[in-house]
Formats: C-alpha cells, sequence, structure tokens
C-alpha cells in the first residue's frame, strides 16, 4: 500500500507541477465558456440583416407590409427595395451576382379571390435556412395582420394575438425552476465527464508507455509489483483530474453565485454526490481500460490506433443523449444506462434529470464496480508481461497466452 | 549462508529456450562475472534471479531462503537498459527510488547526497535528468541500485558507454562494496574488467553453462601456452614446429604453442638466428581466448563468429 502510496504521489506531483497543467485548468473552461456565451449571445442578439429585393405584384399595399416587418420585425433588421413587378428577373440575378442584394422575393397574386399569395423566393444560396426562414415567419405575421384588420380586429388587439405564449415550468415542489439551467447544468456535467475521463485515461495510458519508452519500470519492477504501479498510476493520474475538475467546478460556483445566476440552477446535494460517485466509478473503469491498451502498445502512434475501444463507448454514450434528456425513464434510457461503459455518464444523466429508482442506480453502481474488477484482473496480467515483453506489437492469441500467465 | 542459489532453472519463450538448467551459487563478499555472449541468457538469468519473471521449473533462492518479494529490499538492481525520468529532478529522482526500496524520505536525502558527493556528480543534484550526458545519467542509475545499502548488488553491463576515467570510478567503488561483505554480480562482454575484478565466473552460451568457478580455477585449469614476444630482426623463429599460431603485429607477437614445454625451444631458435629478443613471456590464456574458444565450442566454429564480439 506504500508503494502505491508512493507512485501516486510521484504521478500526481509530477503532473501538478507541469505548464500544460497549468494552461489547461485556466484556459479549457476560458474557451469553452468563452465559446459557448458567444455563440448564445450571437443567437439571442443576431438578426437577420440581408439586402432584399421584393417586387412589387399587384398589392403594393402588401409590399409595403411585408418591408416595413423585415426593416423593424422582431427578429429581422434586413434593408429593404421595393421594385417595380415590370423589373426583370435577370437584372436582380445580375445584382445578386455582383453582391449588391443578398436574395429577392416575387409575390405571386393569388388566383382565386379569398386565397393567399405566394411567394417566390430566391436567395443568392439555398442554404441560408436562417434568412428564408426570418422571411417566412415575417410573412406569416403580415398575412395574418392583413387577414385580422379584414375582419375588423384593431391592430394592437392583432399585435397580442400574434405574441407567442409564456410557459412557465414548475419543479414538483412548486417552486418555479428554471428548465433551461438545469438542462445546461445535466449537459455541462455530461460534456466535463466524458471530456475530463477520455483525457486522463489516456494519461494512463501515455504514463505507462512513457515507463516502457524510458526504461524506468524494469527498475521499478525490481521492488514493486506490476498490480502496484498499476494502481499507483491510476489513482495519481485520476488525482490530477480530480483536481482540476475540483478548481472548475469551485471556479464555475463562485462566478455563478457571483452574478446571481446560481438561483434557477437547481444543483442538489445528491446530484453533486452522484457525480463525484460516477466520476469516481468511470474514471477507474477507463483508466483501467487505457492501462491495458497502454501496456499493450509501445509508442503514441499504436495507442491512436487501440484507442478508438475507449472512444466507441463514449460516443455511444453521445449519441444516447438526445433519448435520454428527451425521455429519461423510457426502457431504451433504462437499459443503456445499465451498460456498465456507458452508465457513469448515462445514469449520472439520468439523476441530473429526473431521479430514477433506488435500484436502477444501486444495479448500475454494482455493475460497473464488477466490470472495474474484471478489467483491472485483465489489465495487470496484461501489464505484468506485456510490460516486459518490449520491442514487438503483440497479436491476440499471445494476449490470450498472457492472460493465462500469471 | 550463500547469497543466491539457482538450482537447474530454466526458462522458455515461446519456442525460445532462453535458459537451460543453469545452476549458480553467490557466497557473500563475492565479485561475481556473468560472462556470456549477446543473447546468451544472461538478462533472462538475472531477471529470474530477481523474481521480475518465474522460471518454468528450477528452483531460486535469495539469503538462504525460497524467493520472496520481501527479500528484493536487500537487493540492488541496475538493468542493462537505464531509464530515469526524464522531466525529474535527479534529486527528487533519488529520493523517490529511495523510497520504493523501504527508506525514509529523509534517509534516502541523505545518502542521494552523499552518493552523488562520492561519484562527483554533485552539480547535476538540482537538475532535470534530461538535462545531463549519458554517463551522469548511468552514474545516477548507479546510485539508485545501491542508495538502501542493498546486500546484493545485481548490475547488467554497468560500465558500458563510460569513459575509462568513470568507468574506473565505478569499478573501485563496486570493489569497496565487496570489501564491506557485499555480494556484486555483474555481466559484461569487457574480460579486461572480469579478469581484474572478479572472484569467480559463469559463463553461458545459449542459455548453458559453460564454465564456472573461481578466477583462478579458470585460469590455472588451462596449459601456459602463450607466448607474448616483443623483437626485432630476424622473424623465422615464430614458424618454429612448436608454434602452433603465430600473430606478428610487426615486432610484437601472440604466439599459441602446442605444449608448455615448447617454449623454450622457441627461444632458443630465436636466439640462434640472431634475433633480438626485447620481452620473452610465457603465460596462460587470458579470459577473452578462454571465453571465445568456449563459446565457439558450444556454437561450432563457423556459427560463432558472427556472435562473439568480446
Amino acid at each position: 500500500m506504500h508503494n502505491v502510496w508512493l507512485i501516486a504521489k510521484r504521478e500526481y506531483m509530477e503532473r501538478i507541477k507541469t505548464k500544460g497543467f497549468l494552461i489547461a485548468t485556466i484556459l479549457i473552461p476560458l474557451l469553452m465558456g468563452g465559446g459557448l456565451f458567444g455563440v448564445a449571445t450571437m443567437a439571442s442578439k443576431a438578426k437577420a440583416t440581408s439586402h432584399i429585393a421584393v417586387v412589387v405584384g399587384s398589392q403594393p399595399q402588401l409590399a409595403e407590409d411585408i418591408k416595413k416587418e423585415l426593416e423593424n420585425g422582431k427578429d429581422s433588421k434586413m434593408t429593404v427595395d421595393v421594385v417595380p413587378a415590370s423589373t426583370a428577373h435577370a437584372v436582380l440575378d445580375q445584382r445578386i451576382a455582383n453582391n449588391q442584394l443578398d436574395a429577392y422575393l416575387v409575390i405571386v397574386p393569388a388566383t382565386t379571390v379569398g386565397e393567399r399569395p405566394t411567394f417566390d423566393f430566391t436567395p443568392r444560396s439555398t442554404a441560408d435556412i436562417a434568412t428564408s426562414t426570418t422571411i417566412e415567419d415575417a410573412l406569416h405575421r403580415v398575412l395574418m395582420r392583413e387577414y385580422l384588420a379584414g375582419k375588423g380586429v384593431s391592430e394592437p388587439e392583432a399585435a397580442a394575438l400574434i405574441e407567442p405564449v409564456t410557459l412557465n415550468v414548475m419543479e414538483k415542489n412548486g417552486k418555479h425552476g428554471d428548465s433551461k439551467a438545469s438542462f445546461y447544468v445535466a449537459y455541462i456535467l455530461f460534456l466535463l465527464m466524458y471530456m475530463v475521463v477520455l483525457l486522463y485515461g489516456m494519461n494512463v495510458a501515455r504514463s505507462i508507455i512513457e515507463e516502457k519508452t524510458s526504461r524506468v519500470f524494469e527498475v521499478l519492477l525490481a521492488t514493486i509489483t506490476p498490480d502496484e504501479l498499476l494502481a499507483g498510476k491510476i489513482i495519481g493520474v485520476g488525482g490530477v483530474g480530480l483536481t482540476q475538475v475540483g478548481i472548475w467546478l469551485i471556479a464555475a460556483g463562485l462566478l455563478a453565485a457571483q452574478m446571481g445566476m446560481a438561483s434557477g440552477v437547481s444543483l442538489s446535494m445528491a446530484q453533486a454526490v452522484f457525480f463525484a460517485v460516477y466520476f469516481a466509478l468511470g474514471y477507474a473503469l477507463y483508466s483501467s481500460v487505457a492501462a491495458a491498451l497502454g501496456a499493450m502498445t509501445n509508442s503514441e502512434q499504436e495507442l491512436q490506433q487501440l484507442n478508438m475501444f475507449m472512444m466507441i463507448p463514449l460516443f455511444f454514450s453521445l449519441l444516447m443523449l438526445q433519448p435520454i434528456v428527451t425521455n429519461p425513464n423510457s426502457m431504451l434510457s433504462r437499459i443503456v444506462s445499465q451498460i456498465p461503459f456507458c452508465a457513469p455518464l448515462l445514469m449520472n444523466l439520468r439523476v441530473s434529470i429526473s431521479m430514477p429508482q433506488p435500484w436502477e442506480i444501486a444495479l448500475s453502481i454494482g455493475l460497473i464496480v464488477v466490470t472495474i474488477y474484471a478489467v483491472l484482473w485483465v489489465s495487470s496480467r496484461i501489464y505484468r508481461v506485456g510490460i516486459l515483453m518490449y520491442g514487438k506489437k503483440p497479436n491476440l492469441p499471445e494476449i490470450l497466452r498472457w492472460l493465462k500467465y500469471s | 549462508m550463500p547469497i543466491v542459489e539457482l538450482e537447474k532453472i530454466r526458462k522458455v519463450y515461446d519456442t525460445k529456450v532462453a535458459v537451460e538448467g543453469l545452476s549458480l551459487t553467490i557466497e557473500p563478499g563475492t565479485m561475481f562475472g556473468l560472462l556470456g555472449p549477446n543473447g546468451s541468457g544472461k538478462t533472462s538469468t538475472i531477471r529470474m534471479m530477481i523474481g521480475m519473471t518465474v522460471p518454468d521449473s528450477g528452483t531460486v533462492r535469495l539469503f538462504g531462503k525460497p524467493f520472496d518479494r520481501k527479500a528484493l529490499h536487500r537487493v540492488g538492481y541496475l538493468p542493462e537498459e537505464r531509464g530515469l525520468y526524464k522531466k525529474m529532478k535527479v534529486i527528487d529522482q533519488l529520493v523517490f527510488l529511495g523510497q520504493l526500496h523501504g527508506l525514509s524520505e529523509t534517509t534516502a536525502r541523505s545518502r542521494s547526497l552523499a552518493w552523488c558527493e562520492r561519484v562527483e556528480i554533485t552539480e547535476a543534484i538540482e537538475k532535470k535528468t534530461e538535462e545531463l550526458s549519458k554517463g551522469m545519467q548511468q552514474k545516477i542509475q548507479f546510485i539508485a541500485a545501491l542508495l538502501h545499502e542493498p546486500e546484493l548488488i545485481v548490475m547488467d553491463e554497468p560500465f558500458s558507454g563510460l569513459d575509462p576515467v568513470n568507468a574506473e570510478l565505478l569499478q573501485d567503488t563496486l570493489i569497496d562494496l565487496r570489501k564491506e561483505g557485499k555480494a556484486v554480480l555483474f555481466s559484461t562482454h569487457r574480460m579486461d574488467q572480469v579478469e581484474k575484478m572478479c572472484d569467480e565466473i559463469v559463463l553461458i552460451s545459449r542459455g548453458k553453462l559453460v564454465l564456472s568457478g573461481s578466477m583462478r580455477e579458470v585460469k590455472s585449469s588451462y596449459e601456459r601456452n602463450r607466448v607474448h614476444v616483443v623483437f626485432s630482426g630476424d622473424e623465422t623463429f615464430l614458424r618454429n614446429a612448436e608454434v602452433e599460431e603465430a600473430k606478428n603485429y610487426s615486432g610484437v607477437a601472440e604466439l599459441k604453442l602446442h605444449s608448455e614445454a615448447g617454449a623454450q625451444k622457441v627461444l632458443a631458435e630465436a636466439m640462434a638466428r640472431g634475433t633480438v629478443i626485447h620481452r620473452f613471456e610465457v603465460k596462460e590464456p587470458t579470459l577473452e581466448e578462454i571465453f571465445i574458444e568456449r563459446v565457439r565450442a558450444s556454437f561450432g566454429d563457423e556459427e560463432a563468429r558472427g556472435i562473439v564480439d568480446a
């Protein structure tokens, strides 16, 4: 046990002291936070600003209304030119080609009385979905307003009717909750775990390879057992991961409290505890797998080829994110969140969205622990033999033979 | 009580037999040389001796008891493939390795400092390993193997890659440790070192023991049929019937005779022909010659040519 502690301590101290750790600890949240904030700001502030020509048909009033809506509407700030119907489409096409115009809209009057007119929209790029969606919305509002005005509804009344409804999401205890914030918390925890497990799991593999290439392990193995070395590495590298996540979470908590954002966010004590438990289990599981991969390979390149074994279950978990968020208690969610390699991520996600049955949590933890034990058993055997057999890449029958060898 | 007893150990890797029925005993206070050409099973033997691999059959006894990992605290090991943590400071590294061998942090630190002074690398203490020369790194590993004052010191090729000054420094250190009653085992290709330092030797080839015994026994079991001559003038005496093989390096000749008695006849012929003899020394074969001869015998002549590089 003393040896495990010594190995873990060395592994921890040497990693904490590096500049890389400091940079990652500061930069990753800055970049991620900055990125999220930037995207959110752009999404909320961005108004369509395209330059559009509207070709007047037989209804000049309609064209004027559309112009007004697009220029000063709810989420558009476009520049709109109303051009007479006689303008040839070729001229407008030419203006688009010269970058003077982004799109043009042709009003095609309805053939029968009382029908809505249709619209032909020619954008520079048909992939510009945002602009066409904005225009669609604007046209819808204009037509509805005209229709209501035709039925004698006053303008403020019509505006009130068109307004979207407000949906207040309440928690079970009657408190006013912010469902978006809770979702983001679950999502961020999920990504955090995904990233750290992948990053630090690979660090275990790398640290083993580093010892193999620098041949340090031969000195170490003269005094300690491969199991102790393996355990020390997993604990030491894991400690670094936990430290980093701890720093991030505390910083995020302080920041949120400072900005008064914590009120709507509900990360309960239970959620925090389960996050810690599932993080530790998930980390231990993936590091054991990584340790086996590290023991089997001799270089980073070889490791890259094998790390799909770690990526596949993580990607699968990422794919399952959406179905679980929309329906956390469906049969699918229940089954996939019991798969040991996915459970640390998915069961934790279910815990933070809607608390599953206690037996489900107990079962998933039990399954993970059994799997960790099995993987460790296999890893330490591969490690013991593989580490002394450097120089050539093992094939599957050889690995199977190693398992028998103790 | 012998420090190491190997009895008929055998190790097979897949289809290759690495060690075949090897037995040897190391007593306290001996300098033990483990010799053999490349790939002869030296490292495999050492690894089984310190429990890094388990023999397929045969027994390993350390300090008079069947092998037990606890005994490893009394063993210092320098592997053939040198390795240190590149980014770690020398002193931290030594303290870490000392602690793994069961020392307290303070003892490990004070002994590391004392050893650094003894092998003249005090200026390296605060540096990172990657900033040091290869020879210095080797000295650090040498220290790491000795920090916990082991009773058995096992070194795989300890002097390879060192300049003569440093090689001698480490040789003297090992000789001092032997005087303190420790058992030292080392493997090497350098026969001059073995001849100078070792009390006992074992020569293995293809995993099998070819020759073993004390240095004196081994050498005295060979005839004194070698002659070292320094001369000037007529060299026809080199073709005397008593001479089995002669290598003449213009004025300095190494002769191998059919028998010990032939030396006087060769000298007499040289005198008769008026050759000026500056030096004429009759001696036993060098260890290197014995080594090459025995290894060749174990392989068959043709095969050995590419393998023996001693």
